[in-house]
């Protein structure tokens, strides 16, 4: 019989008896000396011929959650190879202590079974998917409702709670201001200076204006200051409404009778499609005038010259696709923020989740708008 | 008791993305009388006043408020019957952005035709009630957990509600906090008639403030006791009825 006695370290020794491998531990199996358990070097002794597992705790003196961990780790490697365990030695205080963490076979095998990268990410893949079609669904549900309150408002205005109705005009729309004015003043710049560039080899210097005033007024004014909203208002609609929700707060509303749709949702939405087109209407302002600058400063044309060029570039028709454009990003970006925060449930760390959803859903929702409408506007040759 | 009942739940089913939490479950409420759900943390005490309250739509089964369906009645009607109710949330449910009496006034407001003063004294008559008074400039998070759960039961209270709900009201106060408010029940119930279903845990206040008792299960998914808290405690031959009642408190 061929008797191998290795020592290992001085917390366990392993013995292979014949077909019985006998892993004894001992004194400490604690998570400060785990670095002296490595599980690959142990299970390089499973050789083929190994029938049983024993395990010994006769020399163990004091462990901690480790000892778990290790165990698992050993029950997945017997698992793996269809081998047996038998535990020896085990005291009262370390069976209570096991049965504490639920050490029991069956949660660790059914934690192994799940096991396996691909079968994940397939069916990862697979549950988000089914996951998005169901939020979709469910949007589409909220959509309708809206629009039918919305419908009523015209009808009926005092339906909706204008109270707390300036309170979110100051915030989505006046508290903006600077942010969306900076921001798009900037692009203004950005794309002056790189429009410049280009034109300057053509000696068409003066079309800049053309180039600034409609991408602004068009395409960059709408879209950064959507996508700004989207991250000031989209996100805190979702965090505040989450928040009530997870606080009783809009269960208290349904009982009391108020429809929080029309107390906490409309309000909000109805502020967002006024002050889009406000703020984008500065927004190109801001835009054309750093475009100016830009101009000014990389080319041959004199301010006078860009504004001339700009009124005759610029049509009505640029300003007010723009602005109706602004008008449906604004509620759409409310209106997945308030989505988004109704569907959070149970805790905090919910309302962290869907806040960020809705500001990826609110930026993806005007993308997609943004596409659908240069469809819309270009066969209708506005 | 041998009146009506007010609430008659009827085979209340409901599930959520497919797994069933409570299954079938049957019971009366009547007039006046205080009747306390009891059961471990996740068996459906909630999610069953929220089907009570008209909350939410049960999967399957009725609820009759006066012998008036709730499950099918019109959003107008529901509503009215709603009014009817005062509920204390297990998180309060008072509105963050609102003070205390801005909390109570919004009922009032939209419900009466009281005028400025009018509706200052009830808030004051509320929050007496409670023992908050003074109270009423503080915003929700200025106040202590247990002052929040009286303000809540002042806003509950607001339109003197036929049937009060309540959901964990002594979770997370002191033994002395929780037994004032059961008192505060207690009082309301026998100085006004208003009837009470109660969702506690706590072993002194069934025994201080409860008529009858329905006890709810995990496992069973629906009720497995019902009785005076006396009944059960000395007479249940179920296990898990006996722990319940006769673990030290
Ligand atoms: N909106 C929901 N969607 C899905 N599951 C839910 C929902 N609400 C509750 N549940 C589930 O229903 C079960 C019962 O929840 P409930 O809140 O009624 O428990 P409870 O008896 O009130 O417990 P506690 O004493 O801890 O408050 C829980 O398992 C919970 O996960
Ligand atoms: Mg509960």
């Amino acid at each position: 019989m061929k008797k191998a006695d290795r020592n290992i370290t001085e917390h366990f020794r392993i013995n292979i008896t014949g077909s019985e491998i006998i892993i004894s531990l001992k004194e400490t199996v604690t998570l400060v000396n785990s670095s002296d358990f490595n599980i690959n070097l142990i299970e390089s002794h499973f050789t083929d011929e190994i029938r049983l597992l024993t395990i010994d705790f006769s020399g163990l003196k004091s462990y901690d959650s480790y000892l778990v961990i290790f165990l698992s780790n050993l029950k997945g490697i017997c698992k793996s190879k269809g081998i047996p365990v038998n535990m020896k030695g085990v005291n009262t205080r370390l069976a209570k202590f096991l049965d504490a963490f639920s050490f029991s076979q069956k949660k660790i095998l059914a934690e192994q079974e799940q096991s396996g990268f691909w079968l994940n990410y397939f069916s990862n893949i697979g549950e988000l998917t089914l996951e998005a079609f169901h939020d979709i669904k469910l949007f589409i549900e909220f959509l309708g409702e809206l629009i039918v309150k919305l419908m009523g408002l015209i009808i009926h205005p005092p339906k909706m709670r204008w109270k707390d109705f300036p309170f979110h005009m100051m915030n989505a729309g006046v508290n903006a201001v600077p942010i969306v004015v900076l921001i798009v003043f900037l692009v203004g710049i950005i794309s002056g200076y790189q429009g410049a560039m280009q034109l300057r080899q053509f000696g068409a210097d003066i079309y800049i204006a053309d180039l600034i005033g409609i991408s602004i007024t068009r395409e960059l004014g709408p879209l950064m200051t959507a996508i700004l909203v989207a991250g000031r208002s989209g996100s805190a609609y979702a965090a505040e409404i989450g928040t009530m929700k997870v606080s009783d707060e809009i269960d208290a509303l349904n009982s009391m009778g108020f429809d929080h749709l029309q107390f906490l949702v409309l309000p909000r939405i109805v502020a967002v499609m006024l002050a889009m087109p406000i703020l984008v209407l500065l927004a190109d302002l801001a835009g054309v005038v750093g475009g100016l600058i830009a101009a000014v400063s990389t080319l041959e044309i004199t301010s006078v010259g860009y504004i001339n060029q700009l009124q005759t570039a610029l049509s009505y028709g640029d300003i007010f696709s723009g602005l109706i454009k602004s008008i449906i990003f604004g509620f759409l970006v409310a209106t997945v923020g308030c989505f988004r925060g109704l569907q959070v449930r149970g805790g905090a760390e919910s309302v962290g989740k869907y806040t960020t959803a809705a500001v990826v859903t609110g930026v993806l929702s005007i993308i997609v708008a943004d596409a659908v409408f240069t469809f819309i506007f270009q066969a209708l040759n506005i | 008791m041998d009146s009506k009942p007010i609430i008659e739940a009827r085979d209340i089913t409901v599930r959520y993305d497919g797994n069933t939490i409570i299954k079938d479950v049957t019971f009366d409420v009547f007039p006046g009388e205080v009747l306390v759900i009891v059961g471990g943390s996740g068996c459906g005490k909630s999610v069953l006043l929220r089907q009570v309250t008209g909350l939410e739509l049960p999967s399957a089964g009725k609820v009759y408020i006066d012998g008036i369906d709730l499950t099918t009645a019109k959003e107008n009607e529901r509503n009215k019957i709603m009014r009817r109710f005062g509920i204390l949330f297990q998180s309060s449910g008072l509105f963050a952005s609102m003070t205390i009496a801005e909390n109570i006034a919004l009922l009032l407001e939209y419900y009466t035709e009281l005028n400025e003063e009018e509706i200052s004294q009830v808030i004051e008559l509320k929050l007496r009630a409670v023992g908050l008074e003074g109270y009423g400039n503080y915003l929700p998070s200025e106040i202590s957990g247990g002052m929040k759960k009286r303000a809540a039961l002042a806003r509950a209270m607001t339109l003197d509600p036929d049937i009060l709900f309540f959901d964990e009201p002594s979770s997370g106060l002191d033994p002395v906090t929780a037994a004032s408010l059961d008192i505060l029940i207690k009082n309301l119930n026998e100085a006004l008639g208003t009837t009470m279903v109660v969702v506690t845990h706590d072993l002194a206040s069934i025994f201080s403030i409860s008529h009858r008792v329905l006890m709810l299960d995990k496992e069973a998914k629906g009720i497995i006791a019902e009785g005076t808290p006396d009944e059960l405690k000395i007479y249940s031959k179920d296990e898990r009825v006996y722990k319940f009642f006769n673990r030290l408190a």
